[in-house]
């Protein structure tokens, strides 16, 4: 029996003072976490849910973004996708504080609904009504569960590299999930185990974190990639378990900026039913979509910054 | 490693990346490409066809050229008869223009209303001719409908959306490859060719390719038609030499690309294809005909060589890595070149690269 986790709606974090409470109910909020030291100040305020934040032990979780740097030489043309999921599949148990402007407090809370993450969310006030929206599209979406569809396996040490490793993982969209160092011919469930350190993936080359990840491309073989994503280089893809399917989720990390206008997904198997639900694109429907024997691929016409499909059969 | 100085002509890099081609089209029972005249190109020099001080074509001229061409090409004694060699009134048209340097160097307006009375002189209506390109931003830079008669449509498959759009592409007809290991390995054909055009006739320019090496018949057809290319050429190390046949190779291509008209007018010996130097600018004014790209290619790399050699430039087929650099010196380029792909395309039965089945008639108005 498959095991569903149940994922979380970020809350969000304001320290702001009671008198903003008008600016908070007009984008939309309507619970909000506070300091403790606030927390008494608050709970007299009409119309919004307070709770305490216990802010001690939270893990700061970067803005998620875009870095273009076109002036700065590189190794590769590819925009720098700052991301936080490798972090929040690293350290499932943890609390995630994200400090995010504007409407990068929408991708910030899908990225952490996403990858499962428990979070917290600090706009600032023009990032109100972006993340009420989304909680309100996240919300809309129901108990799915969260557990992930995974190619690879992957033994965390727990050092810098690794999770350089795991970061690049996750941008180059190569699904993994975390396991125990395999033992003898154990079999770990996953079409590839990488044990950096190990024969197959010498420690030596992982001090070129991206020509690890190619190496682990390179092994799994894209043939064998549950998902494949054409069509943009900002867009971070997840699948997680449904019953009879499987839960395609798409971030835009530049879309608190510029939507992807069309992006072709392909996913492993044969998944003839579908249903879309894309944040801010309530009427949107799929193109040219195809279930063939192997795959099943369709184009999403525009993305603005989080997008689920669901799959199945 | 040090790479030799001059490698002859076809040097064949030996890590060509494995292609994995996708369409559904089948091949015509009469190929456009090579066509009825495999090996056979026709070259029209006007001396008065454009002004090498103002950029100014003159129309007239190149419709003189133009006919003068197409009959010399099919042995017709009339235009009209001469262009029935490839397109029917029913015929949808594609022109697949080339800008990757306009407004300086593209394929000249002049030129493309020339081509597009006569397709309407076959019968064709207006609405069913297509002048099309990847990119919008390019395409908007020459103004083509101001040439043109109305009902022609003037389309980008990158137009309507934001560039890089997936959109404007056949999802279902694309070559999948990896060169550097990027994530996107798929290059889509533009929806327009597969889903609407019957024929299409090309329209490429005189043209020195930093990458490539030339860009002409072969590499508007190739690169001008799919999605994603530039892939192939991040940096110094491109794979032009393969990619490019293998594209202009993919059904329904060989089959709808009809006829070529090679705007010589203008040109570039060197950093194309944008020619923001007018230094690299020449004007051979001229106008080639065929249905044979690679024969054609094969020409284009002789004008530019020979234009390179007046200049006192390395040739194009110059490996070299100590003429790599800083291009605003034409013994220098950022890539190394792969003008073999012209050669290499022959494989894929686009055409005849050996010099001595290539029949050249050249006229002079």
């Amino acid at each position: 029996m498959l095991l569903f986790l149940a994922a979380v709606l970020p809350g969000l974090f304001w320290d702001g003072p009671p008198d903003t409470a008008p600016a908070l109910r007009e984008a939309g909020i309507r619970r909000i976490q506070v300091s403790a030291a606030q927390a008494a100040a608050w709970n007299a305020t009409d119309g919004l849910s307070i709770q305490a934040a216990d802010l001690r032990n939270t893990v700061t979780a970067l803005a998620p973004t875009v870095l273009y740097r076109p002036n700065q030489a590189s190794a590769t043309r590819a925009p720098w996708v700052v991301t936080n999921g490798w972090r929040i599949l690293r350290n499932p148990q943890g609390r995630f504080l994200y400090e995010v402007k504007g409407p990068q407090a929408a991708l910030a809370a899908a990225e952490a609904f996403c990858f499962g993450g428990d979070a917290l969310v600090h706009p600032d006030r023009a990032g109100l009504k972006p993340f009420a929206e989304m909680i309100d599209f996240l919300r809309g979406l129901g108990e799915a569960g969260n557990t992930p569809v995974a190619d690879i396996g992957f033994v965390d040490d727990g050092t810098a590299t690794a999770g350089e490793v795991m970061n690049l993982m996750v941008r180059d969209n190569l699904l993994f999930k975390l396991i125990s160092p395999p033992q003898g011919k154990q079999n770990p469930g996953v079409k590839l185990a990488v044990e950096l350190g190990s024969r197959n993936f010498p420690l030596e080359d992982a001090k070129n974190p991206d020509m690890m990840a190619h190496e682990i491309r390179a092994k799994l073989t894209d043939e064998r990639r549950s998902i494949r994503i054409y069509g943009s280089a900002v867009v971070v893809a997840r699948l997680t378990v449904l019953p009879g399917g499987v839960r395609v989720h798409v971030l835009n990390y530049a879309g608190a900026e510029r939507r992807v206008d069309g992006l072709r997904v392909r996913v492993l198997g044969q998944y003839p039913k579908h249903r879309l639900a894309a944040a801010g694109s309530p009427q949107e429907e799929l193109l040219d979509y195809s279930a063939d024997a192997d795959a099943t691929e369709f184009t999403l016409p525009e993305l603005k910054t989080y997008a689920v499909i669901d799959l199945s059969r | 490693m040090q790479l030799a100085a001059a490698a002859p002509l076809a040097a064949e890099p030996d890590d060509q990346p494995a292609y994995r081609v996708v369409t559904r089209f089948r091949p015509a029972a009469h190929l456009g490409m090579p066509g009825p005249f495999p090996g056979r190109v026709i070259r029209v020099h006007a001396e008065n066809s454009i002004n090498a001080e103002t950029d100014a074509v003159d129309g007239q001229v190149v419709r003189k050229m133009l006919a003068a061409g197409m009959q010399a090409l099919t042995g017709e004694r009339r235009p009209l008869d001469a262009w029935a060699h490839f397109i029917a009134p029913e015929d949808v048209v594609g022109i697949k223009i080339n800008c990757s340097g306009a407004p300086q160097i593209r394929s000249s307006p002049e030129v493309v209303a020339a081509i597009v009375d006569n397709v309407m002189a076959a019968g064709v209506a207006a609405r069913q001719i297509y002048l099309y390109e990847r990119f919008a931003d390019q395409v908007r830079s020459v103004n083509y409908p101001k040439y043109l008669p109305g009902g022609v449509q003037v389309m980008a498959a990158e137009g309507d959306f934001a560039r890089g759009s997936v959109l404007g592409y056949d999802p279902r007809t694309y070559v999948e490859t990896s060169f550097f290991g990027e994530d996107d390995t798929r290059s889509n054909l533009v929806r327009l060719v597969s889903d609407r055009l019957t024929k299409i006739i090309n329209v490429p320019n005189a043209k020195e390719h930093q990458a490539s090496g030339v860009t002409g018949c072969l590499k508007n057809i190739a690169y001008g038609n799919f999605s994603n290319v530039a892939r192939s050429h991040e940096s110094e190390k491109t794979f032009t030499y393969s990619f490019i046949g293998r594209l202009a190779s993919v059904e329904p291509l060989p089959s709808r690309v009809v006829l070529h008209v090679m705007d010589g007018l203008a040109g570039v010996w060197h950093a194309g294809p944008f020619s923001r130097s007018r230094r690299f600018r020449f004007y051979p004014k001229q106008l080639m005909f065929g249905t044979d790209p690679v024969a054609m290619d094969h020409k284009l790399i002789e004008l530019i060589e020979a234009k390179r050699k007046a200049e006192g430039a390395v040739s194009i087929f110059d490996r070299s890595r100590e003429h790599l650099g800083d291009n605003s010196n034409p013994n220098f380029n950022h890539f190394i070149r792969e003008p073999g792909h012209v050669e290499y395309a022959a494989r894929f039965g686009l055409g005849i690269f050996d010099n001595e089945k290539i029949r050249l008639e050249e006229m002079e108005l």
